[in-house]
């Protein structure tokens, strides 16, 4: 029971403790790659809108110098001073070839033109393009342009400025392919050999197929987002949401990207947000956006560049990643369970051994296997507890060493180490109920030393105590193993023979007994015969009853005395005599005394 | 894509003096989604059904279930209904500026969302552009009014559910005295600002007040001309000038007599403007001498608060004058909110809002300066809003007389 709960509930424990550790370690890999892959990915997101605005930077600047190309060749200048775009004029031709050929070079130019100060802003030269590719506009269709901020704002910059306009959706009538689409404007003043601005050179840039072709090495899943300094989209996934001011319907950038509001504040010049960490700024997606200086004209202008890329996409390899590590966590769960089933049971197995010990705490086998050597706590705990148990030991061995003596003391004579008359009648009683049982037959000779007294008398009780011991051994050295001798108390003693024997040696054992006590005994140098009266009564002859059995002996034995010295009796004979003649009374003691004549040659 | 035909070209420059002026003008702004007023309505909603639904059970946790079961259906419901509850107002800039509509929204507990004109032009085309018929209220001018009426794009209003009305001067209640407000016996439309269209000018520049809208053709004043890109009134105001006896029906041999006066007015100009902050950023950094004032009292308004010391006279000949009224559409998909947003425009506050902020003058008090010799002539349809469109058109982008 305590082994099984313990290891049990330890068990748990532990594969608790361990399926826990591989869990948070897991989680704690996956969340840490997911916010690492999440920053690397805001990383290079920041230095591609990067790259982009620079691109846009060089694209505007490429732009530039070929709007300057033009406003500085000489015929530039002399065409715009002269010419009133009806009519042949050869110089304006060959310049007309110059700009088509930037008009050619670039698909991304919507419109070259060149435009006079004179006649309200004229336009003398100019190419559209619509879908079958290049058209000239001359003559009558030329326009006058002066009322148009690219006109009057570059007219009024000093030659070699570039004008860059806003991003708007081109609304002009009959401009072929650049009607209602997303333009910018660089213009130039075209200046005189005085250096006065007689007219300007102004490319439409189709921002579309700018952005496409400054794009076009993005990854596919970016999305760009672009705005003006005020936060109208002019670039964004969603079309619709472009150019709302257009529509009357503004859709600002620092509305749908709340956190790009510091760039427009120009608190910040560039934020990264990501949907992992603030889901509420950038759902599902990582952003980064720059602002950048737009056009060189006074004032801030600026342009707000923004890439996304969908979070899922950033995240795919921590998906993947996310998947093994589940797996491994569940193999290291399972490993944890299986640890913790085996050092819950390496901790609890001396603790059950302990117990085991303590419940059997005598048999010798429960304390083989305790862990005696182990230098840690078990191992004290088992050595104070082996110590425990053989200080017990040793006094429980002690106590029942005592309580033998005691019981030996109790049932034995002190003096002659024989049992003494209690252990007798035990013996006798039992013997009877085995001869009852067996049908067999028992002895009991109560043996009487005859001149104990006077010996005790004349030597003394040291004397007499060492003669019954003596006593003893010769008695017990008469009998057999089987057979019991006890003392009665003082010089009386008593013999039970069991069995066949009984019946068969009893009076040659009667006989061997007067002859071992009629043997002279030499104690402390003083020789003494002691001599001995035996009665005997048998079973089932002379009674059923041990008491019985004892007084018919002892009557015998009584009978023996009085009859003369040194003779045996046997209780049937005594009845046989006190029912016959006294005459009878003779043989026996005259057995006696041949019997004890060759005693102390026998005892010898 | 775009199917304003509007020119746009100036656009930054608006939003540029937007920031310069800040606070002073209407920010022209599209109005995001109102989380916060859902959300309200939603916790205000959620205890009451708990309420409602557990004496119903016995076993407080069963209970607790169905409430919790009712809510995420109820809230189910009612953001299905507060996303249904949108009001789209069709307004020019500073009709519904952002604190007015948010007051509204709260009230009405409705999303509105406002998108910007800034010429008739616009308006018809937003009519009927892609987004048509999502719009259920707007605000126009009687004669474009009149036009929608005709062209069966406004639902007749009934005056009971708007009381406010009942606030109005006089004249503006007597709708039936007004051209084109009614049809049939039907109000389709409720007067909420008016304006004359006279000319601004810069008291330093143009020491003695103009006479004449002829003025603005003066070379004195060449590249310090600002005019509206709008086709009609420009018709209009150049007939007018030009002394004809109704600026608003032009015969063939007029309206090209008044297209080449259009592009002689054209070649005067600095350039074109649409919105009056756009008007008052030009004004300013170009240093303007002369202005078309399309919005009028607004535009001076917004000029003085700028700075610039201008001076406003209705000329000789007299001026055009608009009066721009709220209509509900035919397509209004939730008319009781679209009443409301009309009845709530001639709340005194908003309706004093407007003149304050804006320095229109609105229908519910006599503004504080009026003129009454002035010449006013109030804008009516016109013969031909096509053909003056197309002129237009091509007169902006820059055509040449000699092509008309």
């Amino acid at each position: 029971m305590l082994r099984r709960g313990l290891t049990f509930k330890l068990s748990v424990l532990l594969a608790c403790i361990g399926v826990l550790a591989s869990g948070a370690t897991g989680y704690y890999a996956y969340h840490a790659n997911r916010t690492m892959l999440v920053n690397e990915a805001e990383r290079s997101l920041l230095t591609s809108t990067e790259l982009l605005g620079q691109r846009i930077a060089f694209s505007i600047d490429d732009t530039a110098s070929d709007a300057l190309v033009l406003a500085t060749m000489p015929s530039s200048a002399n065409v715009a001073e002269t010419d009133d775009g009806v009519g042949a004029n050869a110089p304006r031709e060959r310049l007309a070839q110059v700009y088509s050929s930037f008009m050619l070079h670039h698909p991304e130019y919507l419109q070259v033109r060149l435009i006079a100060r004179r006649h309200h802003g004229l336009e003398l030269i100019r190419f559209d393009r619509d879908s079958d590719g290049l058209v000239r506009v001359d003559g009558e269709d030329l326009q006058e342009k002066g009322q148009f901020p690219y006109v009057f704002e570059t007219l009024a910059f000093a030659p070699g400025r570039i004008y860059t306009s806003p991003i708007v959706v081109n609304h002009e009538y009959g401009t072929h392919a650049a009607q209602g689409k997303p333009t910018l404007r660089i213009g130039t003043p075209v200046a005189d050999a005085n250096g006065t601005v007689v007219g300007v050179v102004v490319i439409d840039i189709d921002l579309a197929i700018m952005l496409r072709r400054l794009q076009s090495d993005l990854p596919s899943d970016y999305q760009v987002y672009l705005a003006n300094e005020w936060g109208d989209f002019l670039v964004h996934p969603d079309p619709s949401k472009t150019f709302g001011f257009d529509r009357g319907r503004r859709v600002l950038m620092q509305d749908s990207f709340p956190v790009t509001k510091p760039l427009f504040a120009q608190t910040q010049g560039e934020v990264l947000a990501n949907g992992l960490m603030r889901p509420r700024q950038a759902a599902g997606q990582v952003l980064a956006f720059v602002r950048r200086r737009f056009g060189d004209s006074e004032g801030n202008r600026f342009i707000v560049l923004g890439l996304a890329k969908p979070l899922e996409d950033v995240l795919a390899g921590a998906n993947q990643l996310g998947t093994r590590i589940i797996r491994m966590v569940l193999v290291f769960s399972a490993l944890s369970v299986l640890l913790a089933i085996l050092s819950a049971r390496a901790v609890t197995k001396p603790l059950h051994l302990l117990a085991q010990a303590a419940t059997h705490l005598f048999a010798e086998h429960a304390m083989n296997p305790l862990p005696l050597k182990r230098t840690d706590e078990i191992g004290v705990l088992a050595r104070c507890f082996d110590h425990l148990r053989r200080e017990i030991r040793a006094q429980m061995d002690a106590l029942h060493s005592k309580q033998s003596e005691l019981a030996h003391l109790a049932t034995h004579d002190v003096l002659t180490g024989l049992p003494n008359r209690m252990l007798f009648m035990q013996k006798l009683e039992s013997a009877l109920e085995a001869a009852k049982q067996q049908g067999a037959g028992l002895a009991v000779l109560f043996v009487d030393l005859d001149r104990f007294k006077p010996i005790n008398d004349q030597f003394g009780h040291s004397v007499g105590d060492k003669v019954l011991a003596a006593v003893a051994g010769r008695l017990k050295g008469v009998l057999c193993a089987d057979d019991v001798v006890a003392r009665l108390g003082g010089d009386e003693f008593i013999v039970l023979i069991e069995g066949q024997r009984a019946a068969d040696v009893t009076t040659e054992i009667a006989a061997r007994i007067m002859d071992a006590l009629n043997e002279t005994l030499v104690i402390d140098g003083h020789g003494m015969t002691v001599g001995a009266s035996i009665g005997i009564s048998e079973f089932p002859h002379d009674s059923g009853n041990a008491e019985e059995l004892l007084l018919n002996a002892d009557a015998a034995m009584y009978a023996a005395k009085s009859g003369g010295r040194c003779a045996y009796l046997r209780y049937r004979d005594l009845l046989d005599e006190q029912a016959g003649t006294a005459a009878k009374n003779g043989p026996a003691p005259a057995r006696t005394d041949e019997n004890a004549a060759e005693d102390p040659a026998e005892a010898q | 894509m775009h199917t304003m035909s509007t020119a746009d070209e100036t656009g930054s420059g608006i939003r540029l003096f937007q920031r310069q002026v800040a606070g002073v003008g209407a920010p022209v702004r599209a109005f995001s989604m109102r989380g916060d007023l859902f959300r309200g309505f939603f916790r205000a909603i959620i205890p009451s059904a708990l309420i409602a639904v557990s004496p119903v059970f016995r076993s407080p946790i069963s209970a607790l279930l169905i409430a919790a079961l009712c809510c995420i259906g109820l809230s189910a419901a009612t953001s299905a209904r507060a996303a249904d509850k949108v009001l789209h107002v069709l307004a020019w800039p500073g009709y519904a500026d952002p604190d007015v509509v948010k007051a509204f929204e709260a009230r009405y507990n409705a999303k509105v969302e406002v998108t910007l004109v800034d010429s008739d032009e616009a308006l018809w085309s937003q009519m009927h552009g892609k987004d048509a018929g999502q719009f259920d209220v707007l605000a126009a001018n009687t004669a474009e009014i009149h036009r929608y009426t005709q062209a069966n794009l406004l639902a007749p209003l009934d005056l009971a559910s708007l009381p406010n009305t009942r606030r109005q001067l006089p004249r503006f209640r007597a709708l039936g005295s007004i051209e084109g407000l009614t049809s049939a016996g039907k109000v389709y439309a409720i007067p909420f600002t008016y304006s004359s269209m006279g000319l601004i000018y810069d008291r330093k520049q143009v020491p003695v007040a103009p006479h004449s809208m002829l003025e603005l053709w003066n070379p004195r004043y060449r590249g310090k001309v600002l005019d509206f890109n709008s086709a009609q009134h420009n018709f209009s105001f150049t007939a007018l000038a030009l002394g004809y006896p109704d600026p608003f029906q032009l015969d063939r041999k007029q309206m090209r007599t008044v297209a080449r006066k259009l592009v002689e007015l054209r070649r005067n100009l600095l350039t074109y403007y649409t919105l009056p902050e756009e008007a008052t950023a030009y004004f300013i950094e170009h240093k303007a001498a002369l202005m078309f004032g399309n919005y009028g009292t607004q535009q001076v308004e917004l000029l003085r608060r700028a700075g610039a010391d201008v001076g406003y006279v209705i000329p000789d000949e007299g001026a055009l004058a608009w009066l721009d009224c709220w209509s509900m559409t035919r397509a209004a998909s939730d008319r009781p909110l679209a009443l409301a947003w009309i009845n709530y425009m001639l709340e005194p506050d908003v309706s004093a809002l407007l003149t304050r902020r804006q320095g229109l003058a609105n229908t519910l008090s006599e503004p504080a300066e009026t003129s009454p010799n002035a010449h006013i002539v109030w804008i009516g349809p016109v013969e031909n809003i096509q053909q003056r469109e197309a002129l237009w058109t091509r007169i902006e982008s820059g055509d040449r007389s000699e092509r008309f």
